[in-house]
């Protein structure tokens, strides 16, 4: 993002809505930091600006990762959906892809407001490849991975920062506490923070065998979340 | 609450059952609706984003008995598209139960792990992340509650400027303006 000098008359609104905070006024100019950037449109989108100064350019590889990974009305080419991750649970009464027994998890990188570097998600995903986790195949950051059996992301991107950045991905529940264990300890490493959350089918008796699971390890979970109703159809074999 | 195609499985001519979730949820006067691909209801006009409907949509509510009847009119419509409910667990197994509804698979939220030092303090928090997509920057939160403190804006007022920032429409307005006047009084 840019704002044009001729344009800018240093009117200071738009400063606070940046979720980066990347937006200043140096030397009685309004300036962008390039590095903190993210790429969001944010403030192009939110119509602050009384004289239209922002302007948005699409930035070559590998900048560009930054706008398709933190503005939300973006799609990717790889999922061919808008936003950060994909579909997950929230079609799973019709794609199947969380059965009984499984658990699916994500590591959404960067949220809530702080943004992260894809060195942090690549140390993460690294971490987690180790312990034999199944990465989501079209998730976005999956599709920056040079082999997803290491979950090593491609270097061109490592200091990229976008607004947030979800890691995806899968593995039966009995490798809960494994996981939870290695996640607890790379999460020291990170210079940022991630929002991590846990999927599970219901039994048939309306049980979440995973909440149990969760209760007896003495992991804490908020009260709220989300829950597929199963509207959904054709309806999946799950 | 969410309505959604799956890519691949039911996503051919999907846009109009979209429109017709957003028909659905607007006769239970939902705070906010939207479709991530166009706005909401506060940066476009509700039928807009009916119009405009594609991919995900979404409707906010403030009360059970809506969640409830927008259920049962869902079941009724047999869009077929997948709905989503977020919310407190045990309040929305309530509503399900009530629409005659099971729910079939949870996400459940571990907390905010890593550098959480960086983050800002949980009033604020409380606001930006009712936008999943964080375009709500803490700054205009924080910025918004002094207009409200100064009385230069109502909370009402203050919770519409931060709404249309939220691209896909489920930001809660009401309860932002709760918030914000519960943070004007610190």
């Amino acid at each position: 993002m840019k704002i044009d000098p001729e344009l800018c008359i240093v009117c200071e609104v738009c400063l606070p809505y940046c979720p980066m905070e990347a937006i200043s006024v140096k030397d009685d100019m309004a300036v962008i930091d390039d590095d903190e950037c993210v790429d969001c449109n944010v403030c192009l989108k939110s119509g602050c600006c009384p004289v239209d100064a922002f302007v948005f350019e699409e930035a070559p590889w590998p900048r560009s990762v930054r706008n398709v990974f933190s503005d939300p009305r973006k799609e990717h080419k790889g999922t061919k959906v808008a936003g950060r991750g994909t579909e997950e649970m929230k079609t799973n009464d019709v794609t199947g892809r969380f059965q009984r027994g499984w658990v699916g998890m994500g590591c959404e990188f960067g949220r809530p407001g702080i943004g992260t570097y894809f060195r942090d998600v690549d140390k993460v995903a690294q971490v987690l490849a180790k312990h034999g986790v199944e990465f989501e195949p079209k998730n976005p950051v999956t599709i920056l991975m040079d082999d997803p059996k290491t979950g090593k992301i491609n270097k061109d991107v490592l200091n990229e920062k976008v607004l947030s950045a979800i890691i995806e991905c899968l593995y039966p529940i009995e490798k809960l506490e494994e996981i939870m264990n290695a996640l607890k300890e790379v999460s020291k490493e990170i210079d940022t923070v991630f929002s991590c959350e846990v999927i599970n089918r219901a039994d048939p008796d309306g049980s979440y065998p995973l909440r149990k699971k969760l209760d007896a390890m003495g992991i804490p979970y908020y009260i709220n979340g989300k829950q597929n109703v199963g509207l959904g159809r054709p309806v999946a074999d799950v | 609450m969410l309505c959604l195609t799956a890519i691949g499985f039911n996503d051919e001519n999907h846009d109009p059952k979209l429109a017709e979730f957003l028909r659905i949820a607007l006769r239970h006067d939902p705070v906010n609706i939207g479709a991530i691909s166009h706005g909401n209801m506060y940066s476009s006009s509700k039928e807009e984003v009916v119009d405009n409907a594609h991919g995900i949509v979404h409707a906010v509510f403030v009360k059970q008995d809506q969640v409830i009847d927008t259920l049962k009119d869902l079941e009724k419509a047999g869009l077929g598209m997948s709905v989503v409910v977020s919310g407190i667990f045990e309040k929305v197994d309530e509503c399900l139960d009530k629409a005659g509804l099971k729910h079939h698979t949870a996400n459940f939220s571990l907390g905010i792990w890593g550098k959480t030092e960086k983050l800002p303090g949980n009033d604020i928090l409380e606001i930006h992340t009712m936008c999943g997509h964080a375009m709500i920057s803490a700054n205009l939160i924080k910025s918004m509650a002094d207009e409200v403190k100064t009385g230069r804006k109502t909370a009402d007022d203050a919770a519409k400027v931060l709404a249309p920032q939220c691209a896909c429409g489920i930001f809660n307005p009401d309860r932002a303006a709760k918030l914000l006047t519960a943070m004007a009084k610190k």
